[in-house]
């Protein structure tokens, strides 16, 4: 039975980095904007989608496929903003019809890929096809390692661009305060263009990295999304770390949910750990970002 | 010296939604007369008439947001269904439990939910609905999961049932007539003041002496019964029930109408209900393609329309002045 819970929580370690990078591509958006991306699902399975796109259709290597998706995914990162977003911003829409528009977005973007490549499931190859490592008596496989690996990588690049390049201190300086930075000459509406660039690429990232070992199809945004959302209310909605934290829990108690009630008891468990924490305490665990 | 401008195009607008209003009439007899397939999404049209009417008293009214309401929708369907075609249960018998059972859960969820504002809000009521739809999904032995439950029984009551496509058809007719006029009757009663209040300012609404966290809970629980009457009627309509007909897709369907008919307004739903039934239709899609026009037809609404069709004779007003 030990054995049985240290290793799923080590497999919830995994899935929990995942929804952290998806919460953190929350958090880039909120910090720029106030804008909470409800299409951010989408973003990440367009990830997994057009890289199998590109290694099935197109013949290339999986590194180069990846590259690839994640360049297109966070184009259209900027086009859900210039086209949905940006019109809506420029009226001072309520918070609730930049929810609702893009949700809309998000069931959009589903049925196009439906209606694009059917409603078949597809899964990408391990990254490295080797037997799983075994560290005292634990089974690692490198597609966790791989996960692991990148989003450590990922969050100190983001961390490296935040606090030490001129963009990402103007990004910085718009979320504490907009109008102070537009009197600074710091291009606002660039930064909230980049910010879905950015919020974007890392879902693409995330839907990449977690394809290997799930598998990904038209539908499988939403759920990301929520996941993502609930590791960023865990953290304290708009702390980037604190996300990566929250999606960690998150993972881990997913992991433990399936080994004590089922594996029918996942997404339940998620949601009630969400609830549980917008009645209790909707700051998160390290208190409001603002 | 824009004044004649606005008094044009208001009386365009008025001009323009009388005209929607008859072809919307003139569409029921038709269909009416000829029956067909058409029935069918007229029958539609009314369910949704109901739904979209709650939620229009809910975030129309009272300025709230909710994205989980077909979670009691799912309640009431469910109910219906399992209780008469499982257990040989009388419908209305059926339908008024499913009714207690929403307000029940309304009750309990709404308690902690309505105390949450945006963005938080928004995603606790779109966790409902998604938790709700989970247990359909998993909850095997009651829903028989994603193959749904066939042979519900029609409407009736006692030995006396509606069969026939026409008799269905009025009777959802009625029943969409009366949650219209209930609408109208709240928005003007004390209780639909108070909701306008609390939607207007919060902190104004508590000065005037508004217990504002107690209409707003009325008015979530109101909401939540239209929600499960139109659950109910639908599974008796169709026949059939399956967790996908009270999914994420029925949440943007209901937003779609709401704002397309124009929300807070009275009638707006049932004209929204129509258009959006009827249009789709006309074009003979497939499903996918459905979803993705009301997808695409939503966002285009909230960007150039966000009144929905009551916007429309200033866009015109404002498209000429550019033109000229």
């Amino acid at each position: 039975m030990f054995d049985l819970v240290a290793q799923s929580i080590l497999s919830g370690i995994g899935v929990g980095a995942i929804y952290g990078l998806i919460g953190i591509g929350f958090c880039v958006i909120y910090n720029a904007s106030g804008i909470v991306n409800f299409a951010q699902g989408a973003f990440v399975m367009l990830g997994g989608m057009l890289t199998h796109a590109g290694m099935t259709k197109l013949g290339l290597p999986l590194p180069l496929a990846a590259i690839g998706a994640i360049a297109i995914v966070a184009l259209s990162g900027v086009a859900l903003e210039r086209i949905v977003v940006r019109p809506l911003w420029n009226r001072g829409s309520t918070m609730f019809v930049m929810i609702l528009a893009t949700l809309a977005a998000q069931i959009v973007v589903e049925r196009l890929t439906l209606i694009a490549a059917g409603d078949q499931p597809r899964t990408l190859p391990v990254f490295t096809d080797l037997p799983p490592l075994r560290v005292f008596g634990f089974a690692i496989n490198f597609q966790f390692l791989w996960i692991v690996g990148c989003s450590a990588i990922v969050i100190a690049g983001l961390a490296l661009f935040f606090s030490s390049t001129k963009t990402g201190k103007a990004m910085r300086a718009c979320s504490i305060n907009r109008d102070a930075a537009a009197l600074q000459g710091i291009p606002v509406s660039r930064m909230l263009a980049l910010a879905f660039a950015l919020s974007a690429g890392l879902g693409a990232v995330a839907g990449i990295l977690i394809t290997p070992t799930q598998y990904t199809a038209f539908n499988v945004g939403v759920p990301f999304a929520i996941s993502g959302f609930i590791a960023a209310i865990v953290g304290g909605f708009g702390r980037p770390l604190g996300a990566f934290m929250g999606g960690i829990l998150l993972g881990v108690a997913q992991a433990l949910a399936i080994v004590f009630l089922g594996a029918a008891f996942k997404n339940v468990a998620a949601l009630s750990i969400l609830l549980l924490f917008l009645f209790v305490r909707p700051t998160g665990l390290l208190g409001s970002a603002k | 010296m824009n004044l004649p401008t606005i008094i044009s195009a208001k009386g365009r607008g008025n001009l323009a939604a009388w005209l929607l209003w008859g072809l919307a009439a003139a569409f029921v007899a038709y269909t009416f007369v000829a029956g067909g397939y058409l029935i069918a999404v007229l029958h539609f049209a009314c369910i949704y008439t109901v739904f979209v009417t709650g939620l229009n008293i809910f975030m129309g009214f009272t300025g709230q947001v909710s994205f989980g309401h077909n979670a009691f929708a799912a309640i009431g369907g469910y109910t219906s269904a399992v209780l008469t075609a499982t257990y040989g249960w009388d419908p209305l018998t059926a339908g008024v439990l499913g009714l207690a059972g929403a307000l029940l859960c309304a009750l309990i969820i709404g308690y902690p939910v309505l105390r949450l504002r945006g963005h938080y809000l928004a995603m606790a009521t779109l966790a409902i609905g998604l938790i709700v739809y989970e247990v359909a999904v998993q909850w095997d032995s009651v829903t028989h999961g994603y193959m749904g439950i066939s042979g519900i029984p029609p409407l009736g009551i006692g030995r006396f049932t509606v069969t026939s496509d026409r008799g269905i058809l009025i009777f959802l007719m009625i029943v969409a007539g009366l949650a219209l006029l209930s609408a109208a009757g709240i928005r003007r009663s004390r209780l639909g003041r108070a909701f306008v209040a609390a939607a207007g300012s919060e902190d104004a609404a508590r000065a005037l002496g508004i217990d504002v966290a107690r209409y707003k809970l009325i008015a979530f629980m109101i909401s939540a019964a239209y929600a499960a009457i139109a659950g109910s009627l639908f599974v008796h309509a169709v026949g059939f029930v399956s967790p996908e007909v009270f999914g994420l897709p029925m949440v943007v369907l209901s937003f779609t109408m709401l704002y397309v008919g124009g929300i807070g307004t009275v009638g707006g739903p049932a004209l929204g209900a129509i258009i959006i039934s009827v249009l789709p239709e006309s074009f003979r899609t497939f499903k996918d393609y459905q979803d993705l026009a009301y997808g695409a037809a939503l966002i285009v609404i909230l960007i150039y329309a966000p009144r929905g069709l009551a916007s429309l004779p200033e866009l015109w007003a404002k498209w000429r002045r550019r033109a000229a």
